[in-house]
């Protein structure tokens, strides 16, 4: 009697939601687990926040739709600050500890390069959709997925359409003294080479700086008609505003990691007209506004409030993710995962281009547009 | 000119911040011998307060001051009562290492009471830009320079004849000596957080008015140190010029030599002033008897 209870005990709890029995780590019958490592602190929480939520956005539809083959999607996430080697512990942590099954979305650039090896190591299915940079995806790895646009093609795509439309004009550029501004600068001095522009004033900032005064006053003295304003956020503003106090108006360029809504409403006025590109779609789209209107039913309304550019990435990143494991069927196993990822084609998500993977080719290189800023309405609107 | 003009004036107005903070340093260093590393931090608290009283209670520029400035000394009582005393007698690094605990606490605390988004203190004021032949600059610049320049003389007048300002002085000279004289140490180190706080208080609100409140702002507290360092530690006025100097050489350095010396510029100064005058240009030599 007391085996046939045992038996009986063992049974149902293995139905419960005990380990699917052909499954990887992560995964019951009723549940998978997903985990991701991203900044929720400090200033870089603005991208962080804003990826969590779109990550949020796709889970919470696919449960809505009845889950994936059956088993809810369940998100864990640790707080890295955007610090490499808190990304590493955290990813370690996530894998060993946790035994997420998967990875929707991981931190920055340069906090996935620092990950590589324990990722990699692992085989867990992994997709970074915050900051695609060359050394997740060349060479490929096996389990890593990158997803949306180099740094480098996206300045080259900026610049070149300044210069067509700017022909002429004397040039000025800023970066960041990091791994993002050498990738802006390497682009940007593929395009000077390519059409011979005239560069006349180049700078370098350390990161965190908030005072460009001097900067700008050189800028000015330099003539320089248009300027690519190499920040993220706060640099970006602290540079048009003063611009705006120096009384100069040359063209400006931001690139997407700065292409934040907000960040019009604080330079002001100054903003108005200023060139971006961006993979994903601006929220003024058509397609964009219809995905304001799926988060909206999706997310919390502290959540909702997060969204930036980033959430579209996140969302797009996560779609990749629960297609696959959707394909895999119920033997749900990170080596079917990896497979149906790479088998990935032409995935709509509505918010960037379809996206594609094949054999060694890990990075969907998504389709980039140039927009420009409209302080009036404090959007972006794609540029014909 | 109009270069160096507009490169002297701005080095001024980021100076003038430096500076402020850099009082708030040696305030507390002055009546307690300790360097606060969480001056930035309440910096930022503060500005963050004022933008929060700007967005729910009322944009009346005297009302968010006011209010910030009231929320300051409460921050500063508090670090002082529940932080700072109970780690009185203890060694002094362990006390700074407390600042720096304090420093991180605060600078996380703003992902959980706000978010990491930028935002604009918008208090109607400070903003404009008045510009003189072909120099321009905001009234918030204008107003942060002529505000360091009365806390100098401030100062200088409270420590000079006030009563308070004398036992804080003497506090700052010999605590023991103090306390046998009747004055109250404790309380006296209160005043000294509490007036540190809204110094550091008053400059967060320039800076964010001038640029925004962000969960970097914190940063300005790095950038004031060497400005407080340069001053003298122990000398509240030395270091508000300190700040100026200090801004003033960042934007130099930056205008003429290129932006990678701004960065360095300030630490490059302490190395040279540190040399020839090892407590700062203002500060008193420290003698010991043996």
């Amino acid at each position: 009697m007391l085996r046939t209870l045992i038996a009986a005990g063992l049974a149902a709890a293995a139905f419960a939601g005990g380990p699917a029995a052909a499954a990887d780590q992560g995964v019951t019958d009723t549940e998978i687990l997903l985990g991701s490592v991203i900044p929720l602190t400090g200033p870089p929480a603005l991208l962080g926040v804003a990826h969590t939520t779109g990550v949020k956005v796709a889970i919470a539809e696919a449960n809505a739709a009845g889950g994936v083959n059956g088993r809810k999607i369940r998100l864990i996430m640790d707080d890295d600050g955007y610090i490499g080697a808190r990304t590493i512990q955290a990813t370690r942590k996530l894998i060993d500890v946790d035994k997420v099954f998967a990875i929707p979305g991981q931190s920055g650039s340069g906090q996935v390069l620092a990950a590589m090896p324990v990722l990699d190591k692992s085989g867990i299915p992994t997709i970074a959709s915050v900051g695609p940079v060359k050394g997740m995806y060349e060479p490929p790895h096996k389990n890593i997925f990158a997803v949306g646009s180099s740094y480098e093609e996206g300045i080259r795509v900026l610049v070149r359409f300044l210069a067509e439309k700017n022909p002429g004009k004397t040039w000025g550029l800023i970066t960041q003294d990091d791994d993002y501004g050498v990738a802006v600068r390497d682009g940007f001095d593929d395009v000077v080479k390519e059409k011979k522009l005239n560069v006349v004033y180049s700078a370098s900032y350390k990161r965190g700086q908030q005072d460009f005064s001097s900067e700008m006053a050189r800028l000015k003295d330099a003539g320089v008609e248009v300027f690519l304003a190499g920040g993220i956020i706060s640099e970006n503003v602290a540079m048009v505003k003063e611009l705006e106090k120096l009384a100069i108006k040359p063209v400006v360029g931001i690139f997407w990691p700065g292409r934040v809504e907000a960040v019009l409403k604080l330079m002001g006025p100054a903003s108005d007209g200023i060139y971006a590109v961006d993979y994903v779609e601006p929220f003024a789209s058509p397609a964009g506004q219809a995905f304001l209107e799926k988060a909206k039913g999706l997310v919390s309304e502290a959540e909702f409030k997060s969204i930036n550019r980033y959430t579209m990435a996140g969302y797009a990143g996560a779609r990749v993710l629960i297609a696959a494991m959707t394909r895999c069927g119920r033997d749900l196993t990170w080596a079917c995962t990896n497979r149906e990822i790479e088998a990935t084609k032409d995935l709509e998500t509505g918010v960037m281009a379809p996206m594609s993977f094949g054999p060694n080719v890990r990075f969907t290189n998504s389709k980039l547009q140039v927009m420009q800023a409209d302080f009036a309405t404090l959007s972006y609107k794609p540029v014909k | 000119m109009r270069f160096l003009a507009e490169i002297l004036l701005s080095g001024l107005a980021i100076g003038a911040i430096y500076g402020i903070i850099a009082i708030g340093f040696a305030v507390i260093y002055k009546t307690t011998g300790l360097v606060n590393f969480a001056q930035g931090e309440i910096a930022m608290i503060v500005a963050y307060i004022a933008w929060t009283i700007s967005t729910t209670l009322s944009g009346n520029v005297f009302v968010v001051t006011g209010g910030a400035l009231v929320a300051a000394v409460l921050l500063g009582l508090v670090i002082e009562r529940v932080v700072m005393r109970p780690m009185l007698g203890e060694p002094v690094f362990s006390t700074v290492m407390v600042t720096i605990a304090l420093a991180v606490i605060l600078r996380s605390s703003i992902n959980f009471i706000w978010d990491a988004y930028p935002q604009a203190l918008n208090l109607g004021v400070g903003r404009d830009i008045v510009r003189v032949g072909a120099v321009g600059m905001r009234t918030g610049q204008i107003a942060v320079i002529v505000m360091l320049l009365a806390l100098l003389a401030g100062f200088w007048l409270f420590f000079r004849y006030s009563r308070y300002g004398i036992a804080m002085r003497a506090v700052a000279g010999d605590d023991r000596t103090a306390l046998l004289m009747g004055i109250s140490t404790g309380r006296v180190h209160a005043v000294a957080w509490a007036a540190s706080a809204a110094i550091s208080g008053i400059a967060g609100i320039f800076f964010a008015i001038t640029y925004d409140v962000s969960p970097a702002m914190y940063e300005i507290g790095l950038k004031s140190f060497p400005a407080t360092i340069l001053g003298g530690l122990d000398a509240v006025i030395g270091s508000g010029f300190g700040g100026l100097l200090i801004g003033v050489a960042e934007n130099l350095a930056g205008g003429y030599l290129g932006s990678g010396t701004k960065e360095i510029a300030g630490f490059a100064m302490i190395i040279v002033i540190l040399m020839v005058r090892p407590f700062g240009l203002f500060g008193q030599r420290d003698i010991e008897r043996v």
